[in-house]
């Protein structure tokens, strides 16, 4: 767990900022400017603050007060950066073991080869960063971060250059991977998109100041100026292949069945699906032959409105989140711990990764 | 009277013994200009360049000021070893180093500035100390550029006359390296002997600008074939 309380002046730039961050995984969220990527800089140890204290559980990495200052290579933090920064001239497998090689064998946690196969970087190992595709980068970014056995892995808007679909990608393996080896992470972004799937906790920043932190879900209904990325929040969770050979695709997840487009992979497979929050329709009876494939039983959880839009969480296996507009809640009188069903069809179900 | 192998050898000398007093040196000032910000970087970086500016003669002369007999270090160097530092090759090869410097400086500042200094806080982050980040990261994504700096400040040391004859005089077999030795050859009339010389000089002078070039570019075509990957 790290505690940090810090305050720095640039010239056009004050940063002052308190707060902790945990043992899951903690989203910073905000517009740029914000300062994040100064406060993960200021807890990895390459921008030294002008006044206050960061501890990592109980190690003091700074203090003004004693004038301690611990240099990064000492820190056992992890970063990843936005474009990688991987060295141009070495290999990616050069590149996973620079950081496991400086580490001593008796504090070494991760494997280069265990983290090479689980990133799925085996085929490309033995290549330089320029003959990689900006999300193998960013595979290999993450590879060599983890190699170095951090305590705490810092993520600075490391998708921020990817596509949809590699963003998608990615952030399985990040979630597989802190569940694996129960590496807290810190993940900054300035798209909320990214931030709820991933993050348990979300420290909001704006202007060099945390205005709040709050659950992803909350972040989700609360009023976030500026940020546009909620009408196409998508509900994202892994599911495996169940059939494969038809026009339309089926994959279970927590005993769910779930219709979707044409799938590529192999029965058992396991993908990561998306579901547009606005694509949900939410019926209170069982509706009978229709054409949407999808029908899910699920029970309300949370029910919030927001400047005319209501957000429904519904737990029907995996949780989704449903937007309607408030009239349509009023009408149905929506309220947590009714039963309902969701309805959706197949072609509004985003495959994102067939691994 | 010395022959043309031992004149050609001396100032290879000379110009090798410039080249490790100028290397670390100038990694050090290039380092400061490329990567930190500090007063009187502005008042260091002129300083560094002033014997571009000057006539090497006058660094020849401020170099005898400084290491001469009467000079603090002239004195310690005197009870430490006996005899001049001025009037010897050492001093021949500190102001070969001096002249060589601004070019060697220059050379490095560039290359180094051509490393994302990300990579080294990235480096650092994954627990390299700042040396080790400097051997293992900055260093060879620099080499080439590096290189080439060190081949022109050496060819630069070979070329040095000014300033050598001032502080180290023209002694043959000691002080006289190929420029001394084609101005001694010229006045005394041995216009066979000075061509040669001058020939040789002109040789390894073409080979080492096409060598610096050739490096320079290929440190440029890597540079932006890096930054597109980054894009």
């Amino acid at each position: 767990m790290i505690t940090f309380d810090l305050r720095l002046a640039r010239q056009n730039f004050n940063l002052n900022v308190e707060g902790e961050i945990g043992r899951g995984i903690t989203a910073v969220f905000g517009p740029s400017g914000a300062g994040k990527s100064t406060l993960l800089s200021a807890l990895s140890g390459s921008t030294r603050p002008d006044h206050g204290s960061i501890k990592l559980n109980d190690d003091v990495l700074f203090s003004s007060e004693d004038n301690t200052w611990l240099a990064p290579e000492r820190r056992r933090i992890g970063v990843v950066y936005q474009d990688g920064a991987l060295f141009p001239h070495l290999s990616a497998r050069k590149n996973i073991e620079f950081g496991y090689k400086l580490t001593p064998a008796e504090e070494r946690k991760f494997q280069p080869d265990q983290l090479i196969s689980l990133l799925g970087l085996s085929q490309l190992i033995e290549r330089k960063p320029d003959q990689l595709s900006g999300g193998e980068r960013q595979r290999v970014a993450i590879a060599r971060a983890i190699a170095a056995s951090p305590k705490i892995l810092l993520l600075d808007e490391p998708l921020a250059s990817l596509d949809v679909a590699r963003k998608m990608s990615i952030l399985a393996y990040l979630k597989q991977i802190h569940e694996k080896f129960e590496l807290p992470m810190v993940y900054v972004s300035h798209s909320i998109s990214e931030v709820v799937n991933l993050a348990d906790t979300v420290i909001r920043m704006r202007d060099g100041e945390i205005t709040g932190t709050s659950t992803s879900v909350e972040l989700l209904l609360g009023n976030v100026p500026g940020e546009t990325d909620i009408e196409k929040y998508s509900n994202q969770f892994e599911a495996k292949i169940v059939d494969s050979s038809g026009d339309l695709g089926l994959v279970e997840v927590d005993g769910v069945k779930i219709s979707t487009p044409k799938l590529k992979g192999e029965t058992g497979d396991t993908v990561i699906l998306g579901i547009g929050a606005n694509q949900l329709i939410v019926s209170l009876g069982k509706p009978e032959r229709m054409s949407a494939r999808n029908v899910l039983p699920g029970d309300i959880k949370n029910v919030s409105t927001e400047n005319g839009r209501a957000y429904v969480e519904v737990d029907a296996g995996p949780k989704l989140l449903v937007e309607l507009t408030e009239n349509a809640v009023n009408d149905l009188d929506l309220k947590v711990g009714m039963p309902v069903h969701l309805v959706f069809k197949s072609s509004n179900v985003e495959v994102y990764l067939e691994k | 009277m010395t022959s043309e192998a031992t004149i050609i050898f001396l100032s290879l000398r000379i110009a090798a013994l410039a080249m490790l007093i100028a290397i670390p040196s100038g990694m050090i000032l290039a380092w400061l200009l490329a990567r930190k910000e500090f007063r009187g970087k502005f008042l260091l970086d002129t300083l560094v360049s002033l014997p571009l500016a000057v006539p090497p003669v006058v660094v020849g002369y401020f170099l005898l000021w400084s290491i001469g007999g009467n000079s603090w270090i002239g004195k310690a160097w005197e009870s430490l070893f006996g005899g001049n530092l001025a009037f010897t090759w050492l001093a021949a090869s500190l102001a070969a180093a001096v002249v060589a410097l601004p070019l060697i400086v220059r050379s490095f500042a560039a290359a180094l500035q051509g490393v994302d200094p990300q990579l080294e806080t990235a480096a650092r982050v994954l627990g390299a100390g700042p040396w080790r980040t400097f051997l293992t990261i900055t260093l060879p994504l620099a080499y080439r550029g590096v290189l080439a700096g060190v081949l022109l400040g050496f060819v630069r040391a070979l070329s040095e006359f000014g300033a050598t004859i001032v502080v180290a005089g023209n002694i043959p077999g000691s002080t006289q390296g190929i420029p001394s030795a084609i101005f001694t050859r010229l006045s005394t009339g041995e216009t066979g002997t000075a061509w040669r010389l001058a020939f040789v000089s002109i040789a390894i002078g073409v080979a080492a600008l096409l060598v610096h070039n050739y490096l320079l570019n290929r440190a440029r075509e890597s540079n932006t074939k890096s930054s597109e990957n980054t894009r």
